[in-house]
């Protein structure tokens, strides 16, 4: 097992590399001169030639372009992503903050969607074809179909002004949770309970429930061990879950207000803040692999045959 | 078993909405309890929305929010409908040549870190904005300060190396000429950042979290008296909708807009909260003009011709934007400046809205539509052009797309492209366009700014050089900036508003307005000469509970 987990993880370091690279070189396609683009975001009124010259000098935009991939690579290893074309901070001491707001909001998200995936899940393979599976898968299909920022203001509209239960927006206290820990649930819930439920029912029709059954195991016995074999299957869904989350945001924090890193991605793709739209891609393809990697790990864990497979 | 395991979820599941039903209803009784003595503070407190947050409020740089900024720093001189008037600046001497100018300072005011406003603190923060000249390279008289002099305590000098007759106006703005205290420098200026943003103006910054809301409060020992509103707050409100709901619930209480609809709710919205009584709106009177901007000098393109551009301007129903699209929020614009722009009464031909004035142009100058064709065409070129619009601004778009219609009634192939508006700034400097919107500066700014801009390459270069008195315009233009003399002045500035309104390549559309919406018992609400701050400090509610 300790094998595998450090080939899996010398596996994800080739991949980070190329990664950093295609997020470099995407942002320097842009048309636009780099210096130009530090000034605009800087919205500094007028742009002379000299202010250009000038800017070009003091970035190292006047280097070649692998020689400036070089730099940034090594600063990003000491986790340095540089300053803000904007504020002139560096980035991290704007992304930490934003992204530990975010985080906050995925995992007590998570922790909902991934309980209610389970409960309905199984409660729909139970009742399979019956009125309550169908009611909930009904349901649900219709409130994953829902655009999220429709179900936000119209929960915002009742519960924040009608009800005048709940702030409209801001994070100011766990009542600023609720609503958008709602609206993200009830997103994602009906994606991965449905993963839970045809899981279930196709571990119902396996060899090993008849054998079960026939050796007189009890119905409660045979239903937690169908549960068990088909949690495995999704746990490396739930493991996305969490990057996947945490990746589409945008929009909630958008609606509620919320300064996480959704809004700090938005406000930087608006002015072009590059060091940070940088730091962004590369943060949430970091995450997505280590998740990716993570999911392995635990699948390899609970099924030995997948660590002789690699 | 099956049954039990079912009823056992289904209590689990209703337990899970009770718990959140129970934190809700449990906010609420707490919510209710926390209004009650907050009512009373309402009194004095205003909350307004933004869609963005402070930023760097260093004042000698240009990310910071201009209506925060205009709260905390004061300018040498203010700017109003009557002209200049005296701010942390009592009076001023100018010398005949136009060189000198000589400020007698308040001697009453002190920034807020309690540090004394003197000669000393203009002569340092005019320097530390010097400093950094490349970066005000906009405002000309960066270019022209040679030196500033303590004279005494509370005399300063400054000399200029021409005369420059709008320094006054251009040392009112909001930014760079404000004063922070001199203890807040880093390393002896203000370039590389600030330590504390203490400024002598009515309100203070006493909180910020990034993201989210700032807060400033009444500066008590103000010279020129405590305001009435002792609570301002600043909410980052990114969501056009989320602004309206918290409006509604009464989280916030104030909203304005700025020239180009931003930080803004839509018009119907606006409409909807006056209608409940509990709002009022406020609209200024015309702040800027916005406008499609005709690149003159754009080779082997049709906008080249004067022809077509007047047609174009002619063939734009301007009072169906006004009407239809901002819903009289902003109203027609004849020329490039409104008449309360400063030197802008002058004379110019009117263009009203004629479609078949501009088909007559057009044949005239050679574009002809052949039968059964839908595009004009001139030896075998089509009367085709692109027009840029910011693909953020929802208006923009939809008045591209009218005009894009109209035009094709008239056999002229308008391509629309939305773009952002960095891109379009861009184009701009590059003079890769035909037609793009663009605004001018602003009552504050205009129109001086403006008019430099069209020798600028980064601005308007590229739309003013392909005309045919283009030399002519720009030593106009040169010579007004440094004229000393009032009566010539507005001789030279009516010449150069004749020249580009007879080549028709700055087409005026509408006149922007700033909006407030502000709760229907504030009282003293009025504007400045920018469409980028309030007199936050002039405003008070008219009865205390």
């Amino acid at each position: 097992m300790g094998s595998y987990i450090v080939k899996r993880i010398l596996l994800a370091i080739p991949l980070l590399i190329i990664i950093s690279f295609i997020t470099f070189v995407l942002i320097n396609l842009s048309p636009l001169d780099p210096a130009v683009v530090v000034l605009q975001a800087q919205e500094v009124p007028q742009i002379t030639d000299e202010l250009i010259a000038q800017t070009n000098e003091a970035l190292g935009f006047d280097q070649p372009f692998m020689i400036q991939y070089a730099n940034w690579i090594m600063a990003v290893l000491q986790l340095d992503f540089g300053n803000s074309y904007v504020s002139g901070e560096p980035v991290w001491s704007l992304m930490g903050p934003a992204f530990m707001n975010t985080l906050k909001l995925t995992l007590v998200s998570s922790v909902f969607i991934i309980a209610l995936s389970i409960l309905l899940g199984v409660i729909c393979a139970m009742r399979e074809g019956k009125l309550l599976d169908r009611s909930v898968r009904g349901i649900s299909f219709f409130l994953t179909a829902m655009p999220s920022y429709w179900l936000a203001a119209i929960m915002i509209w009742y519960f924040s002004v009608k009800l005048d239960m709940l702030p409209t927006s801001g994070m100011d206290s766990y009542r600023s949770y609720i609503l958008p820990v709602i609206v993200i649930t009830v997103s994602y819930t009906g994606i991965y309970f449905r993963t839970v439920r045809s899981s279930m029912l196709s571990n119902m029709n396996e060899d090993y429930v008849l054998y079960a059954r026939a050796s007189g195991l009890s119905e409660k016995k045979v239903t937690l061990h169908i549960l068990r074999n088909s949690l495995q299957v999704a746990v490396s869904i739930f493991c996305m879950a969490i990057p996947i989350v945490l990746g589409s945001t945008v929009v909630i924090e958008n609606v509620f207000a919320w300064p996480g890193l959704g809004r700090l991605s938005v406000k930087s793709i608006l002015s072009r803040d590059f060091p940070i739209i940088q730091a962004y891609v590369l943060m949430l393809a970091v995450t997505f692999v280590l998740f990716n990697t993570l999911s392995d790990i635990i699948n390899a864990a609970m099924n030995p045959r997948l660590r002789k497979e690699f | 078993m099956k049954k039990g395991l079912t009823f056992t979820s289904i209590l689990l599941l209703v337990s899970a909405i009770t718990v959140l039903a129970g934190c809700a209803q449990s906010t609420k009784e707490k919510e209710s309890a926390q209004t009650e003595p907050a009512n009373s503070q309402v009194q004095t407190e205003l909350i307004y929305a933004s869609a963005k947050d402070i930023n760097d409020m260093n004042p000698h740089l240009y990310t910071g929010s201009m209506p925060a900024q205009g709260m905390i720093y004061e300018s040498l001189v203010e700017n109003t409908p009557d002209g200049i008037k005296p701010l942390l600046a009592e009076s001023w001497d100018i010398s005949e040549d136009g060189k000198t100018y000589t400020f007698y300072l308040r001697q009453d005011v002190k920034f807020h870190d309690g540090e004394p406003f003197n000669a000393e603190a203009v002569k340092q923060n005019i320097d530390a904005v010097q400093a950094n000249a490349e970066k005000h390279a906009w405002i000309k008289l960066s270019t022209k300060i040679t030196s500033v002099k303590v004279i005494d305590e509370h005399t300063v000098e400054l000399t200029l190396s021409e005369a420059y007759y709008p320094a006054l106006v251009e040392l009112s703005m909001t930014r760079p000429y404000v004063f922070i205290s001199p203890k807040d420098f880093k390393e002896g200026g203000t370039k590389d950042g600030v330590s504390g943003f203490h400024g002598t103006g009515p309100y203070k910054l006493t909180a910020h979290k990034v993201e989210e809301n700032a807060t400033f409060e009444a500066n008590e020992d103000y010279w020129g008296g405590a305001p009435a509103i002792k609570k301002i707050t600043s909410k980052v409100l990114p969501a056009g909708e989320t602004t309206f709901l918290a409006l509604q619930k009464g989280e916030i209480n104030f909203v304005f807009t700025d020239d180009r609809g931003a930080d803004s709710i839509d018009v119907e919205a606006m409409d909807q909260l006056a209608e409940s009584g509990d709002y009022q709106l406020v609209r200024s009177e015309a702040m800027n003009t916005n406008m499609i901007v005709a690149n003159s000098s754009r080779q082997n393109s049709p906008v080249q011709e004067t022809a077509v551009r007047e047609a174009l301007w002619v063939g734009i129903d301007r009072e169906t934007i006004s009407n239809d699209i901002f819903n009289g929020t902003q109203t027609v614009a004849d020329t490039l400046f409104s008449a309360n722009v400063n030197y802008a009464k002058v004379d110019l031909k009117k263009r009203e809205y004629d479609p078949e004035m501009a088909k007559q142009l057009l044949d005239q100058a050679g574009w002809t539509l052949a039968s059964g064709e839908g595009v004009r065409k001139k030896n075998g070129q089509p009367l085709a052009m692109k027009l840029y619009y910011d693909s953020n601004s929802s208006s923009q778009k939809i008045q591209a797309e009218l005009i894009q219609y109209s035009m094709k009634e008239l056999g002229v192939q308008l391509e629309i492209v939305g773009e952002e508006s960095t891109s379009i700034a861009n184009r701009r400097a590059t003079g890769e366009y035909d037609l793009l919107f663009n605004q001018t500066w602003g009552l504050a700014y205009d129109p001086q700014s403006t008019i430099a801009a069209f020798t600028s390459d980064s601005a308007y270069k590229h739309t003013t050089s392909g005309i045919a008195e283009a030399d002519e315009l720009y030593k106009k233009i040169d010579a007004v900036m440094v004229s000393t003399d009032e009566a010539s002045r507005q001789s030279l500035y009516a010449d150069i508003m004749k020249i580009v309104h007879d080549e028709a390549v700055f087409i005026p559309i509408t006149n922007g307005r700033v909006t407030i919406v502000a709760p229907e018992n504030l009282e003293g609400i009025s504007f400045k000469q920018t469409q980028y701050e309030l007199p936050f400090e002039q405003m008070n509610f008219k009865y205390i509970n």
